[in-house]
């Protein structure tokens, strides 16, 4: 679990207008390039994050009975606690800093992309110029010396807010309360127990899966004990019908002699 | 192009250290030294090869020598790279010795097994669901280094029709272990499985199922053109490697 003074991230979708001015900021601050993107016929863009995009809008829109429905979540870096990114990483470049964030090494990563297949949230990417990966670093930078990340600062709705992980999980259950109490049956706080649990929350009007977010996630760890557990079965189910061949080649030729 | 992909190299890497390996471990079964040389040699090509395919992929290859700096036993990638350099130091000390140590013997082994078996562990824990939507992709990449391994001592001229048995009965094996993955993750995986059997790696898939096992054994039956018939199974060994890995990464958004 974070701890309760780590740097974290409150996103209350129930606030957010899809005004996108976190993207921009984030953008701003970082000093990332802009993408050229094409129509896909919704107002979300870009499509996906990437090595130069670290934070964007998710739309998710349709019809449900009868009526039109038009959401907004955030997806970015969660900081997870346990960050299958860092476990993937085969030379300690991606780490945890002070304060729970993750963030790369870009002097140290070697461009492996192995924290790219492991990352459940698809939140960092590979730069191809730069020859490592990117991601979200919670505006590290910012945080350290007491500023608010720049999506947080941003934010014109107060759907962002940041501060420490105590403060943020305290706000997200006063504010699930009130959202039960003025009937949004279906709100829930997202982030308490994935991976970990990360260091950003979500507040959701509804089930975590409506917005495409990953729920029953199993950590990194976890995954390579099985992989290593299957393998091992595998070694010696397959191994063994290798040395039962040669066995049975042995008594044959034994037997020729 | 969205960055952040393994493609053709890694594919290449995996197919040479698995046949490489496959050829070693097989080759242990022999007595005799010239096949057991032969098998070391084969391995040590194709764990060299390999290894230089994955620093070029890297997108920092001058800083490879990170990898061997730090202990990070949870990272299969920094795990695989260790063995890979192991089992390399000791396929060439085996090569140079005029008497092989039983020890030693068995070390490499070993090591090597770890070199087939870990990439299937490498793809089972990411995030993509065809990958780690079973746990039988380091039972196929595993038997897919006896059938390529052994078919790569056939064309290295080893006529032992036992080796050709082997060889055999491991493409059957690994076929089924291929259906069984498909349907296993198919509730995950839907676009991975459906791009092989009808959409964009269909050819792959295919050409795998028809040229590189099902053609081969019909001609290994009908002990015609053994030598093709290896050489069809090798390079159905890469179209499973390619199939796999390429098919692997469609499944990139995930949110």
């Amino acid at each position: 679990m974070p701890k309760a003074n780590d740097h974290a991230i409150l996103f209350d979708a129930s606030h957010c207008t899809g005004c996108r001015a976190c993207q921009v900021a984030c953008k701003q601050w970082n000093d990332l390039p802009a993408e050229a993107t094409v129509n896909t016929g919704s107002y979300e863009n870009p499509p996906s994050l990437s090595a130069d995009t670290w934070i964007r809008m998710k739309f998710t829109e349709g019809v449900q009975q009868g009526q039109v429905f038009w959401d907004f979540t955030r997806d970015a870096c969660m900081h997870c606690t346990s960050a299958a990114c860092v476990e993937a990483c085969p030379t300690g470049a991606v780490n945890y800093r002070e304060g729970g964030v993750v963030t790369v090494d870009d002097n140290w990563c070697i461009g492996c992309r192995n924290c790219v297949q492991a990352c459940p949230y698809d939140a960092i990417h590979f730069n191809e110029q730069k020859g490592v990966v990117e991601k979200c670093t919670l505006c590290y930078d910012r945080v350290s010396s007491g500023l608010e990340p720049a999506c947080v600062k941003a934010c014109p709705t107060g759907a962002l807010h940041s501060g420490t992980y105590a403060e943020m999980k305290d706000l997200a259950n006063k504010r699930l309360q009130e959202l039960k109490a003025a009937g949004y049956k279906e709100a829930n706080i997202y982030g308490l127990n994935e991976m970990g649990g990360t260091h950003v929350l979500y507040v959701l009007l509804k089930h975590p899966s409506t917005y495409g977010l990953p729920v029953g996630l199993t950590t990194e760890s976890k995954k390579v004990a099985s992989g290593w557990l299957s393998a091992g079965i595998a070694a010696a189910v397959l191994g063994f019908a290798g040395v039962k061949w040669l066995a049975d080649r042995r008594n044959e030729v034994g037997g020729e002699s | 192009m969205k960055g952040g992909e393994w493609g053709i190299y890694i594919a290449l890497y995996f197919w040479l250290a698995a046949m490489g390996g496959g050829a070693f471990l097989i080759s242990l079964g022999f007595k005799d030294r010239r096949t057991r040389l032969l098998g070391a040699w084969l391995a040590l090509i194709g764990i060299v090869a390999g290894a230089l395919l994955l620093i070029v992929d890297l997108g920092q290859p001058a800083r490879f020598w990170h990898l061997l700096v730090g202990i990070h036993p949870v990272s299969v990638m920094w795990l695989g790279s260790a063995v890979l350099a192991l089992s390399g130091l000791g396929l060439f000390l085996l090569i140079i010795s005029k008497e092989w140590p039983e020890w030693l013997v068995w070390t490499t082994a070993i090591l090597v097994l770890l070199v087939v078996g870990y990439t299937g562990v490498l793809l089972m824990a990411t995030s993509r669901p065809f990958w780690s939507g079973s746990p039988l992709l380091p039972w196929i990449f595993l038997a897919s280094a006896y059938t390529t391994g052994a078919a790569l001592l056939v064309l290295f001229g080893n006529h032992d029709p036992r080796l050709r048995k082997l060889s055999f009965n491991f493409a059957i094996i690994e076929v089924l272990l291929v259906i069984a993955h498909l349907i296993w993750a198919y509730s995950q995986a839907k676009p991975e499985v459906n791009s092989l059997i009808s959409g964009e790696y269909a050819w792959a898939f295919w050409s795998f199922i028809i040229i590189g096992v099902l053609i081969p054994l019909y001609m290994e039956a009908q002990r015609k053109a053994l030598a093709l018939a290896a050489a069809l199974v090798l390079l159905g060994g890469f179209l499973l490697r390619y199939f796999i890995v390429y098919a692997g990464q469609l499944g990139v958004m995930r949110f």
